[in-house]
């Protein structure tokens, strides 16, 4: 119990088990259907690789604002080119992926500046391009078999849609925890100068990271397009948000060398549970915005760094510890 | 004769430095705005009053909040992503409070402004929190909890009392003077007011700041409070200029005036930079979307050409040491 309670990766879920506890007393059992458990694993297809994104570059100290632009436009290549091969049009959506994490990556390194100023200037670029490419219009996807494929409902809740996300925080899982790469990544993380002295190349390591970012999101991206059965160019802050919310929640520090994968699925599940939860049992959908930003604020004054010495100063003046 | 080579060596060394100073990316910003400007000048129908009159309009609602903006980037928190909705906000509370007169409109909606900006910038500052992530979790719970209120409906003036504000001096944009006011005024905050100074010291470095005596998180307050009055000098000459308070005004404005500051060349890690700056980047970027738009070029095209345009400012912003 205690090995559980000081694991980072399993307070997401502790956190989990007590918001579907809460809503159960709340929405009473008819809350707990196959549907709604069908539309929590649809809502982790979309938010799940994004997250999973911009946490890993959380994980190297870094912050990928442009993962949302890379989603929209992957989006758009996906539904343009995958109308004769769905597959082609996933794999030219996440070339584009690694194009853009390989370069913003490479920037980032090389010119030793702060990822959000580079991700930034990614995200609006990426915007354009999807903006240029769709005309400013909502693109329709002509395939309906392959939407009906990748959400119809396996087992009355699983879709191709959602296992392809479980897949990708496997292969990360995966990655972090058993090779070689994973330990270099957590040190580039914690202390990138040490983790140089120690040997790790940490400038290989973190455009490599950009590159899963890219690729990920832009897998994400595509498949929520064909899902949607269309692409349009809008995306920003909307998805952002609760991409950083689900990201933190799973135990990924703001200060970096923290986080996994698996954490990273509970942060998102948790996220996802609480919007469709809260919809079974009739809140509005305003309710969830709030609760998500109240945890966001909760998480970032939690992360302060001077959050301590805030506590004593407090101490000092009204409870009169003294030193 | 040694100590002659020393000299030499010396003036030799002054030379170089001076040939430093001047840097790469200061010659790319002079060719950049010289070859814009001829650009501008040469398209047909650029300086026609119509055009140009448009052109001033639009950019200075996106001004204001870059001029607000940099306040924030400035002291070192690079951006904050609420204050799009923080605008949209203010929209509201100005329409919604008309009826009860101008005045107390007015003053209702820069307290408004003011105060949620100001509880971010606290938030921030005193616990050290990180910028992005607080400023995020303030775009969730403004969006939240005004849709609370309105339940996701736009509100629309019904009187004349913002009428002041819809006017034109001549042939001048009536937001445009609201814009060249706010930078005047911002101008002025920055330069002459310790708070000003403190906020470039806090941004270049927030622990010698400390040393010097004073708590930064108390400039970082003042930072985002300034922030949040300018957001609300634009919100009420949107509101004015299209009637109505609505959530949907703000979107997306954060980047918009991000861009602008970064193009002008305020340092994204904060600590240089001003307000003129950012009044330049924003003419930049309005010139260059007036230019485009009148070359022919769809507005889709200028979205892209926007996004380049900060990723190679940014670019531009690269250190030789570290």
């Amino acid at each position: 119990m205690d090995k559980i309670l000081k694991n980072r990766a399993a307070h997401p879920f502790i956190l989990l088990v007590f918001i579907i506890i809460l809503i159960g007393i709340l929405g009473g059992e008819r809350v707990f259907t196959a549907s709604t458990l069908f539309s929590v694993f649809q809502q982790f297809a979309t938010l799940g690789p994004i997250s999973l994104a911009l946490g890993m570059t959380m994980i190297v100290r870094h912050f990928d604002i442009s993962v949302a632009g890379v989603m929209g436009l992957a989006g758009c290549v996906a539904v343009l080119l995958g109308a004769e091969s769905p597959l082609f049009g996933i794999a030219a959506a996440m070339c584009l992926g690694l194009v853009s994490g390989a370069v913003q990556g490479t920037i980032i390194v090389k010119l030793k500046l702060s990822s959000i100023g580079v991700t930034l200037g990614g995200l609006l670029t990426l915007i354009g391009l999807a903006y240029v490419l769709t005309g400013n219009q909502e693109l329709g996807y002509a395939r309906f078999d392959i939407s009906a494929y990748i959400d119809k409902p396996h087992f009355d809740f699983v879709s191709i849609r959602f296992l392809s996300a479980l897949f990708i925080f496997f292969i990360a899982s995966i990655l972090i925890s058993w090779t070689r790469y994973g330990r270099d990544i957590l040190a580039s993380g914690s202390n990138p100068k040490a983790a140089s002295i120690a040997g790790v190349r940490v400038e290989a390591i973190v455009i490599g990271i950009f590159i899963i970012s890219g690729v990920f999101s832009a897998l994400g991206g595509a498949l929520l397009s064909y899902s949607l059965a269309a692409a349009s160019p809008v995306a920003l802050s909307n998805i952002l948000v609760p991409a950083a919310a689900a990201a933190i929640i799973g135990g990924v520090s703001l200060g970096g060398g923290n986080g996994h994968p698996i954490g990273i699925a509970g942060g998102v599940l948790v996220i996802c549970v609480l919007q469709s939860g809260l919809t079974a049992i009739g809140v509005e959908p305003f309710v969830h915005d709030i609760a998500m930003g109240g945890v966001l604020l909760l998480v970032g004054i939690l992360n302060g760094g001077d959050l301590v010495r805030r506590i004593n100063d407090f101490k000092r003046k009204f409870i009169g510890v003294s030193q | 004769m040694s100590q002659n080579l020393e000299i030499q060596k010396e003036s030799s060394q002054k030379s170089f430095n001076l040939m430093k100073s001047i840097k790469v990316a200061d010659i790319i910003r002079l060719t950049v705005i010289i070859s814009l400007l001829a650009f501008a000048l040469t398209t047909p129908g650029f300086l026609s009053s119509l055009s140009i009159r448009s052109l001033l309009s639009t950019m200075s609602f996106v001004g204001c909040v870059a001029v607000g903006m940099t306040f924030i980037t400035l002291s070192g928190n690079i951006m904050s992503f609420s204050i799009g909705a923080g605008l949209s906000a203010a929209t509201i509370i100005f329409v919604a409070l008309l009826p009860y007169g101008l005045f107390t409109a007015l003053v209702a909606t820069v307290i408004f402004s003011a105060v949620i900006n100001g509880i971010q910038g606290w938030i921030i500052g005193y616990f050290r929190a990180n910028p992005i992530i607080v400023s995020m979790a303030g775009y969730s719970l403004i969006i939240g909890i005004m849709t609370y209120f309105t339940q996701g409906r736009g509100l629309y003036i019904q009187g004349s009392e913002a009428a002041f504000f819809k006017q034109n001096l001549g042939p001048i944009p009536g937001p445009f003077i609201g814009l060249v006011l706010a930078v005047i005024v911002a101008q002025l905050i920055l330069t002459y007011t310790r708070v000003g100074k403190r906020i470039y010291l806090t941004g270049s470095n927030s622990k010698a700041a400390l040393a010097a005596g004073f708590e930064p998180w108390k400039t970082i307050v003042w930072a985002y409070v300034l922030s949040g009055v300018f957001a609300a000098i634009a919100a009420i000459l949107m509101a004015s200029r299209y009637s109505s308070g609505d959530l949907q005004h703000g979107i997306g404005l954060e980047f918009g005036a991000i861009s602008a500051v970064l193009v002008g060349g305020t340092l994204i890690q904060g600590g240089k930079g001003s307000v003129l700056h950012t009044l330049l980047g924003t003419l930049l970027i309005a010139v260059f979307q007036a230019v485009l738009v009148l070359r022919g070029f769809s507005t889709e095209i200028q979205q892209l050409a926007l996004g380049v345009v900060v990723l190679v400012v940014i670019m531009l912003q690269w250190k030789k040491d570290k």
